[in-house]
């Protein structure tokens, strides 16, 4: 190619700055090295990342001290099959059936059993573990629910496969879920917080601390930890963290600052004038469609902030009759409940209903 | 972030800037690394989205490709505990390259033996190759290739062929030279090509490699 002086100026611009005329050569290794591209989304592994922070040093110092490590890997190890056996605690029960697993690329593993190209269907039983590697990927389907796909580098337990519930848990890795079964019956439990299928087609990634984040590409998806509530809809994410548990749901369209200062809401530690000044781009810049975020917020801001939140949520949505600007700042959950359907993203009648059916004993919330 | 508060003129801009700036920034990374010591997470989450390719890309240059995803994180928290060692915060992204190549020696010493990149598949994952496409042995050869260049070379080509980075951003990034990073890239591709030439011509395991126009 360099011996021919004509095309060497545009190919050298192209190697440069990818513009002048493409390269196909130089496009052709691109498209075959992109699969070792580092490409997950900024902003989310941002926060997983820095949310990692105490496992990962954590992880740093066992191995450097890899018999204790071994050794409390082990006990650990003994101490989930103790959990995982004990019969009236857990949602498991060897009677139930289980679910088919395609293979799609790698050797996903299913309990002890390896998915080869070409073989029949594993079959994920409940209690079961799936996992797959760093070049793995595997699918479940089920005629009455749905299809979930696994990512590699994912763990994914069967935990109930009754009518009406379908339960898996999502222990690290990600997941995405494709889901026709009636809204409110396929429930997914991550370390962080519990994924509630309003109708919906999405996807869930989490480590194994509880950091990630949850996209929704097709109806909604309710996300909740011990009463602390998030509703995404499509086009919106929304992080999680171990220790908050979900974060403040956004439309993915909108302004960088705004997610960017919502991010630091929810779970910068900010001295207070930082945290004020935070909430002020949260405010300043957050358009109609943001009154999603900012009626999570509502319920999310100290009591000194929630009147300024509550104003610009009005200002963008005015309260529906029945809610008032008292019975909101005092977070009146029928008042919240009136306000969040007057956004046309889904009736949130559908999750109280889930949450009603739910609360039974057995059910990880 | 810090472009997006440069080119803001709202009262936003205020905000922003009480959000990163303490004291003035020299420029927008020297921003994010001071209220990243001041610790606000969210700065240092921000350094990590602007650099996270780049310390991709070199320890994609050393390491087995399974390894890396794990040891970019490790490179962000060493850089982390280490932010207050930073002496000039302008030079933020060549202090990160720095710890990240000493990250990859420390995994090397700690290695029994270098793991070359087509001995990074389990036995599994070898027989399940076979059955597989040709592009992915065309990429593992091709990466391989890379592998072998020298240094400069093979950091600088991995960023633009593997990480996508243009080379401005690679200068802007790694601390380098326009003119040093169109040399590396420029000589890099060459040589990169004739290795793949070599490889087409080799044999049988040559096939696999992509072809040479």
């Amino acid at each position: 190619m360099h011996d021919d002086p004509k095309d060497r100026p545009a190919n050298d611009e192209y190697l440069w700055d990818r513009s002048g005329e493409p390269n196909p050569e130089i496009q052709r290794i691109e498209n075959l090295l992109a699969r070792f591209r580092l490409d997950a989304p900024a902003l989310e592994i941002s926060a997983i990342a820095v949310r990692r922070e105490s496992k990962r040093r954590k992880r740093l110092i066992l191995t450097r001290w890899f018999p204790l490590a071994a050794a409390a890997a082990i006990i650990l190890a003994l101490g989930a099959g103790i959990l995982l056996l004990k019969p009236k605690t857990s949602p498991i029960s060897p009677s139930q059936s289980g679910w088919d697993v395609a293979w799609r690329s790698g050797a996903p593993q299913v309990g002890t059993e390896k998915i080869r190209s070409g073989a029949v269907n594993g079959k994920l039983g409940v209690g079961q573990l799936l996992v797959t590697d760093a070049r793995s990927r595997a699918s479940i389907q089920v005629s009455d629910l749905g299809e979930i796909d696994i990512e590699p580098q994912s763990r994914v337990r069967l935990l109930e496969t009754e009518s009406g519930r379908k339960h898996i848990s999502l222990e690290r890795g990600m997941i995405h879920a494709t889901i026709w079964a009636p809204p409110g019956e396929f429930v997914v439990d991550t370390p962080s917080a519990v994924a509630v299928d309003l109708g919906c087609a999405y996807t869930l990634q989490t480590d194994e601390s509880g950091s990630g984040i949850l996209r929704t590409s097709l109806g909604w998806v309710g996300f909740e930890r011990n009463g602390h509530e998030s509703f995404i809809p499509a086009g919106a994410a929304c992080p999680m963290d171990g220790k908050a548990g979900p974060g403040t749901p956004y439309f993915e369209d909108a302004p960088e600052p705004f997610r960017l200062a919502l991010y630091r809401v929810d779970f910068g530690s900010l001295p207070p004038d930082l945290r004020a000044a935070a909430l002020d781009v949260v405010i300043a810049e957050a358009r109609k469609r943001d009154a999603l975020s900012l009626w999570h917020l509502l319920s999310r801001v100290s009591d000194s902030e929630r009147p300024r939140v509550y104003d610009r949520l009005a200002a963008l949505v005015p309260p529906p009759s029945g809610v008032t600007r008292e019975s909101a700042l005092r977070l009146d959950p029928k008042s919240l409940d009136l306000w969040w359907n007057e956004f046309d993203l889904g009736d949130v009648e559908v999750w109280r209903h889930w949450e009603r059916s739910w609360s039974q004993p057995g059910v990880t919330k | 972030m810090g472009s997006n508060i440069a080119f803001r003129t709202t009262t936003t801009t205020l905000h922003l800037a009480a959000l990163n700036v303490s004291p003035v920034p020299e420029s927008p990374d020297a921003s994010l690394v001071a209220a990243a010591r001041a610790g606000d997470t969210g700065a240092f989450g921000d350094l990590y989205a602007r650099y996270s390719r780049m310390v991709h890309g070199i320890l994609l240059a050393r390491m087995p490709p399974s390894e890396v995803d794990d040891l970019v994180h490790d490179v962000f928290l060493r850089a982390f505990a280490r932010l207050n060692d930073l002496r000039d915060a302008s030079r933020f992204g060549a202090w990160l390259g720095t710890i990240t190549r000493n990250l990859s020696n420390d995994f090397h010493r700690q290695s029994r033996s270098r793991i070359e990149v087509n001995q990074d598949f389990s036995e599994v994952e070898i027989e399940d190759r076979a059955t597989e496409s040709q592009d992915d042995d065309d990429a593992i050869a091709a990466l391989e290739a890379i592998r072998s260049l020298p240094e400069s070379y093979r950091e600088t080509l991995l960023l633009r062929l593997v990480e996508g980075m243009t080379g401005p951003e690679i200068a802007l990034r790694t601390g380098l030279s326009h003119g040093s990073v169109r040399v590396n890239l420029h000589r890099g591709m060459q040589m990169l090509r004739e290795k793949l030439s070599d490889r087409a011509s080799a044999g049988p395991r040559g096939d696999c490699a992509p072809e040479i126009k």
